[in-house]
């Protein structure tokens, strides 16, 4: 008999999501859907306030990546005001998004992943979590826990808010960086060098289990998008799209933030309020993409740091063409952690980093502006419109977790038909379901946290939506 | 949002910690935060760390596991409004069953203990009664009379008073 198994809310995830497998007479998987169920209103409720509100308002939407709103804002209003930061402004910046990718990354991979690395995908769910990590292997939780440690002391001591820092402004940072705190942020790295490598010798070392998840977690042909120089180095907060595909073919490059809509369409589907970006030159589904580390290392030649550079030619060794099994998301985190520090040490180096001038002014010379940057999980662009006041007439925005989207559906997919048989539900099996979620990291709520124990819910429907069965995760 | 601030040392053990939860934006949740800024500012010098957050936080087992005190604060929603509590915290025996954003203190006294294999030798909660929790960045008159209190309750707390 056919039927219908529902995992909601999915767990250890930024946010509420439900998962749908629909099964066919014979018990197999036939369709999966990754609904999200929140409606957040960002686009709408801006209209009419001044365009420089824009980078405070829009942070708001996220409490873990708030950093990479406030840039893409903040450059879409500078495409409105018509103007280039000062050199330091930007590098400022590019070290407060640096910092932010290590602390969300820290998260993702050491709080809401590693339970399932480490502890296996079959284990007890109520020692499956960070605790759990904490008991077994005490020195991979205190990385976990000294990485975000440091990518949030650094966001606070230049922003002065570990959450929803003011500091990032159009026409670049409020305030200029002094000695005493680029000595402290140096004074930081060696233990931040230590938990990141590691955390990466571990993660090699244990990656080798998963064979089976690395086959079936997201694992398809498809196309990906990340910022990247003209060079081909990896980049996060000033440079210009490169879209590739299955092959490695370079299908789109120099993407700036103004041609963004000109190549990206959104498709929308009936069963969730998240939409589907698209490469409009391929149409809707064949033009989805794949966003974030695992497409930003799949697209970028070398990362520009020894260490980092080291890692990726590792990486790059898992497949002749790009890496696309969406399981290896996780070691593309952590070498981006890497990456992150070595950059945050280049760029602390450098003396100009004190430098006073860190802002440009100006008033409204343009009506519209659009700005990108690479959140943790993926490219970010904020597209406005003004009246020649300066008051917003229109937003879009197209978050990472968005252009996942596809690719996270066709995942679950993937899983459930290898693992869920509806006559015999696991643990394990529904875990994995929601592991493959896991692998992208989404932020589905971004700004709204989830409070207390999210429980597991799987209800299996029969056709005429009678409820069969149901299964609470405690 | 984190802030710190010192306290003179002959007040207070060498290593004490207070941890100050909640949310200003929400009325009575903000009375954790508002003793924590009026502890901050009350004393001066080294010694004693004052974290206000909006929530327990497993980053927050790294400072604790260096403690030898640990003063939480914060408002409770089960309690009368304006009733101070003082209760000694224990590392908790089992963990919660799925991590969200949200730790109790027994829990971060537990992950304290297994990550760094060290607990503050004495802890407790202090929690004030609240009754209001809707968006205002304004105390209920019950919670605003009970601070005082509860502030004495942190002195006595940071001596190592034992629990009644």
């Amino acid at each position: 008999m056919a039927q219908t198994i529902t995992i909601d809310p999915v767990t250890r995830l930024e946010g509420h999501g439900r998962i749908t497998l629909k099964t066919n007479a014979d018990g197999e998987v036939c369709e999966a859907f990754f609904s999200v169920t929140q409606v957040r209103g960002f686009e709408k409720f801006c209209e009419g306030r001044p365009y420089y509100e824009m980078p405070a308002l829009m942070a708001r939407i996220c409490g873990i990546c708030p950093v990479s709103h406030l840039i893409a804002s903040a450059k879409a209003c500078e495409a409105i005001m018509a103007v280039n930061i000062p050199p330091t402004a930007a590098k400022l910046r590019r070290a407060l998004n640096l910092a932010q990718t290590i602390q969300s990354h820290a998260l993702s991979f050491f709080y809401l992943a590693s339970p399932d690395l480490l502890l296996g995908m079959e284990s007890d769910p109520a020692e499956r979590n960070i605790f759990g990590v904490a008991k077994m292997h005490p020195e991979l939780g205190r990385a976990g826990v000294g990485l975000r440690r440091f990518g949030q002391h650094m966001i606070e001591l230049l922003g002065r808010k570990r959450i929803h820092p003011g500091w990032v402004v159009p026409g670049g940072v409020t305030e200029a960086l002094d000695a005493a705190k680029r000595d402290e942020i140096l004074a930081l790295l060696p233990e931040a060098y230590a938990n990141a490598t590691m955390a990466l010798a571990a993660y090699k070392q244990i990656a080798g289990r998963f064979q089976d998840e690395v086959e079936s977690f997201a694992n398809f042909p498809g196309l990906f998008m990340g910022m990247v120089s003209e060079a081909g180095r990896l980049e996060f907060t000033d440079a210009k799209l490169r879209m590739i595909d299955a092959e490695g073919l370079v299908l789109v490059d120099g993407m700036g933030a103004a041609q963004f809509d000109q190549y990206i369409g959104e498709a929308v589907e009936p069963y969730s309020y998240m939409k589907f970006p698209y490469l409009k030159s391929l149409g809707y589904p064949r033009g989805v993409y794949r966003v974030g580390p695992l497409a930003r290392l799949n697209i970028a030649s070398h990362t520009g740091t020894p260490l980092a550079d080291a890692e990726l030619n590792e990486f790059k060794k898992l497949a002749k063409g790009p890496v696309l099994g969406s399981f290896h998301y996780h070691h593309a985190r952590l070498i981006e952690i890497l990456h992150g520090i070595e950059v945050i040490e280049q760029l602390f180096s450098d003396p100009t980093i004190l430098d006073k001038h860190v802002r440009a002014t100006a008033g409204v010379n343009q009506q519209e502006g659009a700005g990108i940057a690479e959140a943790p999980r993926g490219t970010l662009m904020h597209h406005y419109k003004v009246d020649e006041k300066g008051l917003m007439k229109w937003a879009n925005l197209v978050i990472a977790t968005g252009q996942n989207n596809h690719a996270m559906n066709k995942g679950v997919l993937q899983v459930a038909k290898r693992y869920v048989k509806s006559d015999k539900l696991t643990e394990g099996m529904l875990n994995r379901v929601e592991a493959v979620i896991r692998t992208f990291d989404p932020c589905l709520s971004c700004s709204t946290h989830a409070f207390g124990q999210m429980p597991l819910v799987i209800e299996l429907l029969a056709p005429d939506g009678a409820k069969l069965d149901e299964v609470r995760r405690p | 949002m984190t802030t710190t601030a010192a306290m003179q040392p002959a007040d207070h053990p060498a290593h004490a910690l207070l941890l100050a939860c909640g949310n200003t934006l929400r009325g009575d949740d903000g009375v954790g935060w508002r003793i924590g800024c009026a502890v901050a500012e009350q004393v001066a010098g080294h010694g004693l760390t004052v974290v206000m957050t909006r929530q327990l936080l497993p980053e927050h087992a790294e400072a604790i596991s260096a403690a030898d005190v640990v003063v939480f604060v914060d408002c409770s929603a089960g309690s009368a409004a304006g009733t101070v509590s003082t209760v000694a915290v224990e590392a908790a025996e089992k963990m919660p069953g799925i991590l969200t954003h949200h730790l109790d203190p027994g829990s971060l006294l537990r992950l304290a203990l297994d990550l760094y294999d060290r607990s503050p030798a004495h802890a407790v909660a202090i929690t004030v009664g609240g009754e209001s929790f809707e968006l205002s960045d304004q105390l209920s008159m019950p919670v605003k009379a009970a601070v005082p209190r509860a502030l004495e309750a942190v002195r006595s707390a940071l001596h190592g008073v034992p629990v009644a």
